[in-house]
C-alpha cells in the first residue's frame, strides 16, 4: 500500500460503531446477544501477587498440604453448603443451555465436589441426578418453581439481578422455546419468553425478609438462602440483602456473561466486577458480618489466579459460568462453516439467544446438541476446574498459605492507577493506594 | 399449647413462635387432623409449605398465607396480607375477607377464592391456578399471567392483563384499562356456563353480572422493531 494512502480509523465512528448503527437502521432495533461485556474493564489481571521471599515463606509446591473446604450458608441454615472447593457453578437456565451441556455441569461439579445451580428454567430432573449439591433459584419469572422441588434443593438463590442485566429481565428468543422448555416454564411453545425484571410477589427489602422467612418455612430452616444480585449501588444492596435474612450474598459484576441480553445493559450497566468485590467485602465489614454471611463473587472469573485473586479480596468463593461452557467447546475453532452461517468466526461468537450454538452448548436443536456429547464435557469441565483448584493452591503455597482461605489483601498490589483506586491497594512498587 | 376437640386440633398462635406453629401444622398434616387456628393476628408466613391439611383460621393473616403447599384446604375468617397462595399447587383457599396485594401470586393448581375485594397485582404471574375474587382487583393485576384463570365479579383497576401470555380473565364490573397485549373477545355460551359453575359454590350466579373475557392478543409474542408504543 502506498504510504500516502494510510488508512485512519475513526475513534468515534469505529467500523463495531458504523456497523451498529446501519443495523439498527435496518432492523429499527437494539442488539440482543449472548455472552458478556465486550468492553475493556478494570479486572483481576491488573493485580499481581507479592509472594514470598525472605519476609514471608512459602509452602512446599505439589507436595504440602493446601486445603480448599468451603462452607456456604453457615449463618442459618441446619445443613450449610459444604464445597470441597471454593468454585461453583453460576445458574445457567436450562432453555438457554441444552439438556446435554446442563448434565454435564452437574457431573462435573460432583465430581469437584462443588455445586451447580438451576436457573429461569426450573430444576431439570436430570440435572438434580447429576448434581450432589444443587443450588435452585427463585427467580422474578417463577419459571418452573414449585414446593415439591424446592424440597429437592440443596440452597436456595433469590435472583434479584445479574450482572450482565442488572435492572433488566431476561429474554430467551421463541427459537429456543421448543415443547420441553415451554412446559417447564408453563408458557406456549416457539414464543419469545421475557423474564420479569422484577419479583411478583414481593418488592423491597423489608418484603424480602418475609419472603426468605416463607423459603426457610418451607424448607424447615435446613439448607441455605443466598441472595444473587448485579452489581451496581454494592455497598447498600449488599447491606439490605443481609438485613433481609440471607445467609450469603452472590454478587455478579458486569463482565457476568447472559444467554440473551439487550448489549447496552451488557456494556453500559453495572460495575466491573473487582470494585464490586472490594465494595461488598467492606459493606459486610461494616455491620459486622463478614466470615457470618458468606460472599460467592462472579462476573469474568476465568482463570486460577482469579480466582485467588478474589479470594485475597475477601470472597469466600468464586461462581463460574461462561468459562464452564468455554471449557465445554464454546468458540471452539470446529463446525467453522456453521460459525460462517452465523456470520461469524471461532472466538467471536456471542450467538448464545440464536439457538444456533454450533458446538451444542447452547442449543434446543437435537442434532446440534449431538455435537456436545456428555461424557466429554464432563471431563472437559471437570479437569478445567480441577485446574484452576490446581492454580489457585499453587499460589497460595508460594504466598505461604495452607489454606487457600487465607489469602489475604496483604498479597497483592495493583499494576494501574485504576485498579489501585478500585481495589484500595498499593500501586505496585508504592506505598501509593490512588485516592488515599 | 395445642388441645384435641373431636375430630378438630386447636392451636393457639398468640404464644407460639412461626416455626412453632408451622412445625405443629406439618406434624398433623402427615395425620390428616383438620386444625384450627386461633388469634393469627395478621402474622405472616402461616401455613406454608404444606400438604394435605385442611385448616381454619379464625382471624387475619399476614403475607404468604398458605404459601408453596400443595393439597391443602384453608379458610381465613379474616382478612389477609401479600401474596396469600403463593405458588400454590393444588388445593383452595378460601378468604371471607379482603386480601391485599398479589393473590395468588405466580400459583400453578388449585382455587384461591377471595370474598372480598383483593388489591393490585391480583393474580400476577398466575401459572395455572383459578383465582375468584368476588370483589374488586387493584391496578396491574394479572400481570404476565401465563395459564389458568381469574374470575373478578366486580371491577378491575388500570392496566388490567398487561403482559399477559395465556390464561383468561372475566370481569363482571367495570375494567378501567387494559394492559399491553390484553384484548375484549366475545363471550361464548360455554364462558358462561363455566362461570355459573365456577360461581354456583359461593351462591352467585354469574348471570347477575355482565361478565366481559379478556385474553391475551398474541401481537407481543415475537420481539418486534417498530412498535414503539408498547415500549
Ligand atoms: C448461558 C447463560 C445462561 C444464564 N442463565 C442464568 C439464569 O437463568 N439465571 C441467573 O441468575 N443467571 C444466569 N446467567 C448468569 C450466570 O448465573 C452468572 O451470573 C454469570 O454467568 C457469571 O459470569 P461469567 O459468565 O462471566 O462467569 C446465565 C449465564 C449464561 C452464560
Amino acid at each position: 500500500m502506498d504510504s500516502k494512502q494510510v488508512l485512519k480509523t475513526s475513534s468515534t465512528y469505529t467500523p463495531e460503531a458504523i456497523a451498529a448503527i446501519q443495523e439498527r437502521a435496518e432492523l429499527g432495533r437494539y442488539m440482543i446477544r449472548g455472552y458478556g461485556a465486550l468492553r475493556n474493564v478494570p479486572r483481576f489481571d491488573d493485580l499481581v501477587f507479592l509472594t514470598t521471599s525472605l519476609t514471608r515463606l512459602p509452602l512446599e509446591g505439589y507436595r504440602e498440604k493446601c486445603t480448599t473446604k468451603t462452607f456456604i450458608g453457615t449463618r442459618h441454615a441446619k445443613r450449610p453448603m459444604e464445597l470441597k472447593i471454593p468454585i461453583t457453578v453460576a445458574g445457567m437456565s436450562f432453555g438457554a443451555l441444552s439438556y446435554n451441556a446442563k448434565v454435564a455441569l452437574g457431573r462435573a461439579a460432583t465430581l469437584l465436589g462443588t455445586s451447580t445451580t438451576t436457573g429461569d428454567g426450573g430444576m431439570l430432573p436430570a440435572e438434580r441426578e447429576a448434581s450432589s449439591k444443587l443450588v435452585y433459584q427463585c427467580l422474578p419469572s417463577r419459571y418452573g418453581f414449585n414446593p415439591t422441588d424446592l424440597k429437592k434443593a440443596d440452597a436456595i438463590e433469590i435472583v434479584v439481578g445479574q450482572g450482565a442485566k442488572p435492572g433488566g429481565g431476561g429474554l430467551l428468543l421463541g427459537q429456543k422455546v421448543n415443547k420441553v422448555v415451554a412446559g417447564m416454564r408453563t408458557l406456549p411453545e416457539g414464543v419469545d419468553q421475557r423474564s420479569p425484571c422484577r419479583h411478583p410477589d414481593w418488592i423491597g427489602p423489608d418484603d424480602l425478609k418475609i419472603k426468605i422467612e416463607e423459603l426457610r418455612e418451607a424448607t424447615d430452616w435446613e439448607i441455605p438462602i443466598y441472595v444473587k444480585m448485579g452489581a451496581t449501588r454494592v455497598k447498600d444492596d449488599v447491606k439490605l440483602a443481609v438485613k433481609a435474612g440471607a445467609d450469603a450474598i452472590v454478587l455478579d459484576g458486569m463482565e457476568g456473561g447472559t444467554a440473551a441480553t439487550q448489549s447496552i445493559f451488557q456494556e453500559h450497566a453495572g460495575i466491573p466486577t473487582l470494585p464490586a468485590l472490594v465494595q461488598a467485602v467492606e459493606a459486610l465489614q461494616e455491620i459486622g458480618v463478614y466470615g457470618e454471611v458468606q460472599l460467592i463473587i462472579s462476573g469474568g472469573i476465568r482463570s486460577g489466579p482469579d480466582v485467588a485473586k478474589a479470594l485475597a479480596l475477601g470472597a469466600d468463593a468464586v461462581s463460574l459460568g461462561t468459562a464452564t461452557l468455554i471449557a465445554m467447546g464454546c468458540n471452539k475453532p470446529v463446525y467453522i462453516e456453521d460459525y460462517h452461517k452465523l456470520g461469524t468466526e471461532p472466538y467471536h461468537c456471542h450467538h448464545c439467544h440464536t439457538g444456533m450454538c454450533p458446538v451444542g452448548i447452547t442449543t434446543q436443536d437435537a442434532e446440534l446438541m449431538q455435537r456436545l456429547p456428555i461424557d466429554e464435557a464432563t471431563t472437559y469441565v471437570a479437569n478445567y476446574l480441577q485446574s484452576l483448584v490446581m492454580e489457585v493452591q499453587s499460589l497460595a503455597r508460594a504466598c505461604g498459605k495452607s489454606d487457600v482461605h487465607n489469602l489475604e489483601r496483604e498479597d497483592l498490589v495493583a499494576l494501574t492507577l485504576e485498579a489501585s483506586a478500585m481495589a484500595k491497594l498499593p500501586l505496585a512498587g508504592t506505598d501509593f493506594i490512588v485516592g488515599q | 399449647m395445642h388441645q384435641t376437640v373431636p375430630q378438630q386440633t386447636l392451636i393457639d398462635c398468640a404464644n407460639l413462635t412461626t416455626r412453632e406453629i408451622n412445625q405443629k401444622l406439618k406434624a398433623l398434616a402427615s395425620e390428616s387432623i383438620p386444625t384450627k387456628l386461633l388469634n393469627p393476628a395478621g402474622r405472616h408466613n402461616l401455613a406454608v409449605g404444606i400438604t394435605q391439611i385442611a385448616i381454619s383460621i379464625a382471624g387475619p393473616v399476614g403475607y404468604y398465607c398458605g404459601g408453596l403447599s400443595d393439597n391443602i384446604n384453608i379458610e381465613v375468617f379474616g382478612d389477609c396480607g401479600w401474596s396469600v397462595g403463593e405458588n400454590l399447587m393444588s388445593g383452595n383457599i378460601t378468604i371471607h375477607g379482603n386480601a391485599s396485594a398479589n393473590a395468588a401470586a405466580s400459583a400453578h393448581g388449585g382455587k384461591i377464592c377471595i370474598l372480598g375485594n383483593a388489591g393490585s397485582r391480583a393474580g400476577i404471574s398466575l401459572k395455572g391456578a383459578t383465582l375468584i375474587v368476588t370483589g374488586n382487583v387493584g391496578y396491574s393485576s394479572a400481570f404476565m399471567m401465563q395459564q389458568g384463570c381469574m374470575i373478578v365479579c366486580g371491577n378491575a383497576g388500570a392496566n388490567l392483563a398487561d403482559s399477559i401470555y395465556e390464561g383468561t380473565i372475566f370481569v363482571g364490573g367495570e375494567i378501567n384499562s387494559l394492559g399491553a397485549d390484553a384484548k375484549l373477545e366475545p363471550m361464548s355460551d360455554a364462558d358462561w356456563q363455566f362461570l355459573e359453575h365456577e360461581l354456583a359454590a359461593l351462591n352467585i350466579s354469574a348471570k347477575d353480572y355482565n361478565f366481559k373475557k379478556v385474553i391475551c392478543a398474541k401481537q407481543l409474542y415475537h420481539f418486534k422493531a417498530k412498535d414503539w408504543a408498547n415500549y
